[in-house]
């Protein structure tokens, strides 16, 4: 089974943000000490493709980082996992705000490589600037079916399956021929941690680059980026005191009388 | 810009009364911003009188039924996007004006709404935080870099499909009762995907419906999140959980709430052992209040909630359970 596996990378929420602009040419320029790192959501689609390969010696799994600041920890991270084959994706030009673009530049080199998948994996976001439609428009553009929002995968025979939760729901789906599945977090996709003599070895790789080209702009331009509008809450936090029994029946009260009554502070 | 645009708000009846009213609420505060009607398009395998009341109630200018008996499926978004692409290819586009769809906001609805742009090769502008017309078009503003920061972008062309969250529609009573105008459409429509079904287990509600969360994050362990739940279960409520709390697995990825999970818009929204980040809150209503239980005093959720509680959760919980039964 060829696995192809799509990531993405964003900045890392636990620290702040690098230098982050509009350049002059219309495209974000980035600077400073970028922290990009897999989200959790990358996470779960290339530990997908490792729990199918790790019991399926004939997986081949195919990585493509997407290019942008940090590229060279970001694809050493991937490589010590040992896939079959990582490399940068470099997007031309890169607009990964316009997801109908960005679409067309990957189907356009996977079409064009004619690299062979089974199975596509990708997180259910690609990104800090996608909001999940860059996989549902390149499931149309590869012609591939989607199934969308998956937390598991495993071999049933020789077939693999693929769990979603929707509600109360469990639904499975046996993939039956070539699929792009995006992937949500879930306990069972966690990503594990690679062996040390792998990110040893992975240090001292080189890379190749995979350009996606497109002669269009994008259809969407960018006219500014600034830092999010604050939104406006109740906040004035009224804390409870007393010992602990205390503190639980006002809030007890509180919930009780709830939904209703304001509250009074 | 009265006469540059025109905006479409497409619902599929069988997603059920709150994707309506979130759709509806969306096209009326935009359309009365931009100082223009908009109209609604109603998805599904029959007509719904209470939609289309709720349609003319919300202001909208002219209601449509896209009717096909093939979309029973709430779930089955590759017939809803078709039977939508049909219906919307029946309605005249004015030659210079830019024209909007909009769907329910929401996982279903983002991915429809990237389905529905490849059928009508229309611009997928995706979950955004805010529409606006402007001399030059159509300006569209997202949030991006973990809800970090808002991106403001001009968009080309004369088609294009969003999500927009707002709030529910203001509702008035319309003069006139709207007659509804069908859409007929007829096409094959294609295999869903084949899935086997089965019951998850969980025992309490959509988290995304109730009017009371309790929601838990990485400060909770297994045990922390059955008080929880024991919890929700007494509230009437429902349960929620941070990412870093799902990635535990401690909830399930269907009660994430955040800028990657559910919206929620409760009236109360408890959080215990919640830091609360920009991210986790995205997932909430400002208009809900929030209640917070944290052992650290300095937590960002205090500085949102309206009533706290600096403690730790293991003596807490218990004992609100306690003060609940008496």
């Amino acid at each position: 089974m060829n696995i192809l596996v799509l990531l993405a990378g964003v900045a890392d929420n636990r620290y702040p943000l690098h230098e982050i602009r509009i350049g002059g040419d219309g495209l974000i320029a980035e600077a400073g000490q970028s922290r990009r790192v897999l989200s959790p959501f990358d996470e779960g689609a290339l530990e997908l493709a490792l729990k199918l390969r790790d019991a399926r010696e004939e997986c081949r799994i195919e990585v493509l980082v997407l290019g942008g600041c940090n590229n060279d920890n970001l694809l050493r991270s991937v490589a010590a996992y040992k896939p079959e084959r990582v490399r940068l994706l470099d997007l031309q030009p890169c607009c990964p705000w316009d997801a109908r673009l960005s679409a067309a530049q990957i189907a356009g080199l996977v079409e064009g490589e004619a690299l062979p998948v089974d199975l596509l994996l990708i997180g259910r976001e690609f990104g800090d600037l996608d909001e999940g439609s860059l996989p549902v428009l390149l499931a149309a553009r590869l012609g591939l079916p989607l199934f969308s929002l998956a937390q598991f995968a495993e071999w049933q025979g020789e077939t693999v399956r693929l769990l979603r939760e929707r509600g109360i729901r469990q639904q499975w789906h046996r993939v039956a021929g070539p699929l792009l599945v995006t992937v949500t977090n879930d306990k069972r996709n966690k990503l594990r941690h690679p062996l040390m003599k792998n990110v040893m070895l992975a240090k001292k790789m080189t890379f190749d680059t995979a350009v996606a080209a497109s002669a269009q702009g994008s259809a969407l331009h960018l006219a500014e980026l600034a830092a999010a509008r604050e939104v406006q809450r109740g906040g004035a936090c009224r804390l409870l005191d007393g010992d602990v029994t205390a503190q639980a029946r006002a809030l007890a009260t509180l919930l009780r009388g709830q939904l209703n009554q304001e509250i009074v502070p | 810009m009265s006469d540059k645009c025109q905006i479409l708000s497409l619902i599929p009846l069988a997603w059920g009364a709150d994707a309506l009213d979130m759709a509806l609420g969306a096209a009326q505060s935009l359309a009365r911003s931009c100082g223009v009607d908009y109209q609604v398009v109603l998805l599904g395998a029959s007509e719904s009188a209470p939609a289309v009341a709720r349609a003319a109630a919300a202001e909208a200018g002219a209601v449509f039924l896209a009717e096909h008996a093939g979309l029973s499926d709430a779930d089955d978004l590759p017939a809803l996007a078709l039977v939508a692409a049909a219906a919307v290819g029946q309605l005249a586009a004015e030659p210079g004006v830019q024209r909007l769809i909009l769907l329910p906001p929401g996982a279903d609805g983002e991915e429809l709404a990237a389905r529905l742009a490849v059928e009508l090769d229309a611009c997928a502008l995706g979950r955004c935080s805010a529409l606006s017309w402007s001399a030059e078009g159509l300006v569209v503003e997202r949030a991006t870099w973990g809800g970090r920061l808002r991106l403001v972008m001009g968009m080309q062309g004369d088609l294009a499909v969003a999500c927009l969250r707002t709030s529910k529609p203001q509702l008035t009573v319309p003069s006139t009762p709207h007659e509804v105008r069908r859409l007929p459409v007829q096409l094959p429509l294609p295999a869903a995907l084949a899935l086997e079904e089965s019951i998850s287990g969980q025992r309490l509600p959509p988290v995304e419906s109730a009017r009371i969360v309790v929601s838990g994050g990485r400060g909770l362990n297994e045990q922390g999140f059955a008080l929880l739940e024991d919890l929700a279960e007494r509230l009437d409520g429902s349960l929620g959980g941070s990412l870093p709390a799902v990635d535990a697995g401690l909830v399930p990825v269907v009660r994430q709430v955040g800028v990657s999970g559910k919206f929620v818009s409760p009236d109360i929204y408890l959080a215990v052992g919640i830091s609360g980040t920009p991210q986790h809150l995205a997932g909430i209503s400002p208009d809900s209040r929030i209640f917070a239980i944290n052992k650290d005093a300095s937590a960002d959720i205090f500085n949102v909630a309206q009533v706290g509680v600096v403690g730790e959760w293991e003596q807490l919980l218990p004992a609100l359970l306690k003060a609940l039964e008496q």
